[in-house]
């Protein structure tokens, strides 16, 4: 990417520090109202936890709704990172080093906030211990045959993964935010560095970590949301029990997560004035990306119908006839439209290098894969079996301010990453520029 | 700052490749044990100094092989305790208990690679060594030759004569 960059080692320093400077009003007036959605969610988690989980609008037979619709959203957020960070590391995809740093944050913090969702949605929380693998602890022995068993160590390892390859990755970058530092600044970012001094022994060790890490990482994009696919695919319930689930889930997961990786980047490299790093180069990429995921997305939803209509099951044709004309029907065709359809757009070169067009694209690609898991979730359960035991499942004010809140955590732990610590890797930018030299070439 | 037992200079070069120039010299010079220091990896760097591959990977394979077992054995152990049919599914179910295996294998050898890492490449550090200089994260490359007391004065003038822009250093405890 040296042809792509036109810096210096001494210009990159300065430019990628920016972001570290003290924030202006606009960022505490958002910080403090994504602080304030944050308490609201809490005070309904609070009620909820208080008066039950009949708060929510989970019932008989629609008991997994909201919380585990939005618990399987922001795990499939957290893949983009994984996907940018690893994958096209391996492949050694150049265009990454500017953009990979926030994919991660958006894994890591993904994860954070779909961790919570468990915790919701078990309603006593008090008791969640018991999930755990500890021996006949309270009577309880985990079922290592569940596959909810298996999705806490998936989403466990996935956060432990990501973290460690997050830390990993940014210690150079926090060295140089050290050595540039003054006062209790520099305190703070020498213990953050770990006392990183880059000495051609850590150089080395650092790299063959940061490949490893990278390659066991890479699996954990296609293992973690398919075992979260297989929360629904173990089960007989029509519409859930079937065997593209794992890939389709995968890729809907990756359609999301670059979507939110985009609309982080976009505003993000506007504020600190890093638009020669991240460049429409590094959007357009992207946006390919995009359009390979909304393909792969759109052909399992035709799939899943083939599946349903070439099975002869009555059950499953029902089901997809329900969510084609039933009461969610609405959602069916919102979520087919921006997953499939509006990324389309993305073909033309002119619409994915115009910002305003990728920002209301990838907008639609969130709303589209949230409607997704609600469809697939609400409309299997709401409509089973038993015509006696079918249901609506209706949203009500708690468990709508759980998820707004929820949303908010995302953004507030990402405002204050952008803050804090360097959101372009510079060792990695570096390494794509022209080193210093006395003799030139 | 960490202080070493034996004297050592430490050579600041605005540019790679005189930092290259010095390190193929300085073991021609009788400097051989040395350190170089640079905001990135390079490969020139990394050809000339010729290290051994990073026992990193040891960590990676022994952590995902344990993990592997202890999956395993974490599946098949608890389930041989409580034998409880569930599902209608044997007690040892090989499949599934595969999959936790797999998970665990990736965890093991995920934190045993980060592991692997903080013990070989020394950190976390509480103090950095004496001589470092703060624009070496940035733009500069560092040269940390050892020698033997007498030789201090001889290989601070290699070292400038070499293109160091500075040179700082210890004389050793």
């Amino acid at each position: 990417m040296t042809e792509d960059y036109n810096l210096n080692y001494t210009d990159t320093d300065i430019d990628l520090t920016q972001s570290l400077k003290a924030p202006g009003r606009g960022y505490w007036l958002l910080l403090t109202f994504l602080f304030l959605l944050i308490c609201a969610g809490g005070y309904a988690w609070g009620v909820q936890i208080a008066n039950g989980i009949g708060e929510s609008g989970k019932n008989n037979p629609v008991g997994w709704a909201m919380y585990i619709t939005t618990f399987v959203f922001w795990v499939g957020i957290a893949h983009s990172g994984t996907l940018i960070s690893a994958i096209l590391f391996l492949f050694r995809v150049k265009w990454r080093a500017a953009v990979y740093r926030s994919a991660e944050a958006v894994t890591v913090f993904g994860l954070a906030t779909a961790g919570l969702f468990p915790f919701i949605h078990l309603g006593r929380v008090w008791v969640a211990h018991w999930i755990l693998p500890i021996p006949n602890f309270g009577g309880l022995w985990p079922n290592f045959r569940s596959p909810l068993a298996w999705d806490v160590l998936a989403i466990t390892t996935y956060l432990t993964a990501s973290s460690l390859f997050f830390i990993l990755g940014m210690m150079p970058d926090i060295a140089i935010v050290r050595d540039k530092a003054r006062g209790w600044r520099k305190k703070v970012y020498g213990l953050l560095s770990m006392g990183w001094q880059g000495s051609d022994n850590q150089w080395r060790h650092y790299t063959a970590a940061y490949v490893f890490l990278a390659a066991l990482s890479t699996p954990l994009v296609i293992s973690v949301h398919s075992i979260v696919s297989w929360d629904f695919a173990m089960s007989v319930i029509p519409g859930w029990h079937s065997t593209i689930f794992a890939p389709y889930f995968v890729a809907g997961a990756i359609h999301s997560g670059l979507g939110m990786v985009v609309l982080l980047l976009i505003p993000m490299r506007k504020a600190f004035k890093i638009e020669q790093y991240i460049t429409l180069h590094h959007l357009e990429s992207l946006a390919k990306l995009i359009i390979f995921t909304a393909l792969v997305v759109g052909f399992a939803y035709s799939i899943e119908l083939f599946i349903a209509w070439y099975s002869h099951n009555p059950y499953e044709q029902a089901i997809f006839l329900y969510r084609m004309t039933g009461d969610y029907a609405w959602a069916f065709w919102l979520l087919i439209t921006t997953n499939v359809f509006v990324p389309m757009l993305l073909w033309s070169k002119k619409i994915r290098t115009s910002i305003p067009w990728l920002v209301g694209i990838c907008v639609s690609v969130e709303i589209g894969m949230w409607l997704e898991r609600f469809v697939i979730i609400v409309t299997s359960l709401a409509h089973d079996y038993l015509p006696y035991a079918w249901g609506l499942y209706k949203p009500t004010l708690i468990d709508s301010l759980i998820v707004i809140g929820s949303f908010a955590w995302f953004f507030f732990l990402f405002m204050v990453f952008s803050k804090t610590l360097p959101v372009v890797s510079m060792w990695e930018v570096k390494e794509q520029i022209e080193p210093p030299m006395k003799s030139s070439h | 700052m960490s202080f070493s037992l034996r004297p050592y200079r430490f050579g600041i070069f605005s540019h790679l490749d005189t930092c290259l120039g010095a390190i193929k010299q300085l073991p021609g010079d009788g400097f051989r044990e040395i350190e170089v220091y640079s905001p990135t990896p390079h490969h020139e760097i990394a050809h000339v100094l010729r290290r051994k591959p990073s026992p990193v990977r040891v960590f990676t394979l022994v952590g995902g092989l344990t993990g592997l077992i202890a999956g395993w054995a974490m599946t098949i152990g608890s389930t041989m305790i409580y034998p409880i049919i569930v599902g209608g599914k044997p007690i040892i179910s090989i499949p599934p208990f595969g999959v936790v295996a797999y998970i665990t294998t990736i965890l093991f050898g995920t934190i045993a690679t980060f592991i692997g890492f903080l013990i070989n490449a020394r950190v976390p550090q509480v103090k950095i060594v004496q001589g470092y200089d703060e624009r070496l994260s940035s733009d500069h490359f560092g040269v940390l030759a050892y020698c033997l007391p007498e030789e201090v004065v001889r290989l601070e003038k290699l070292l400038k004569k070499l293109g160091a822009v500075a040179v700082t250093g210890s004389q050793g405890l």
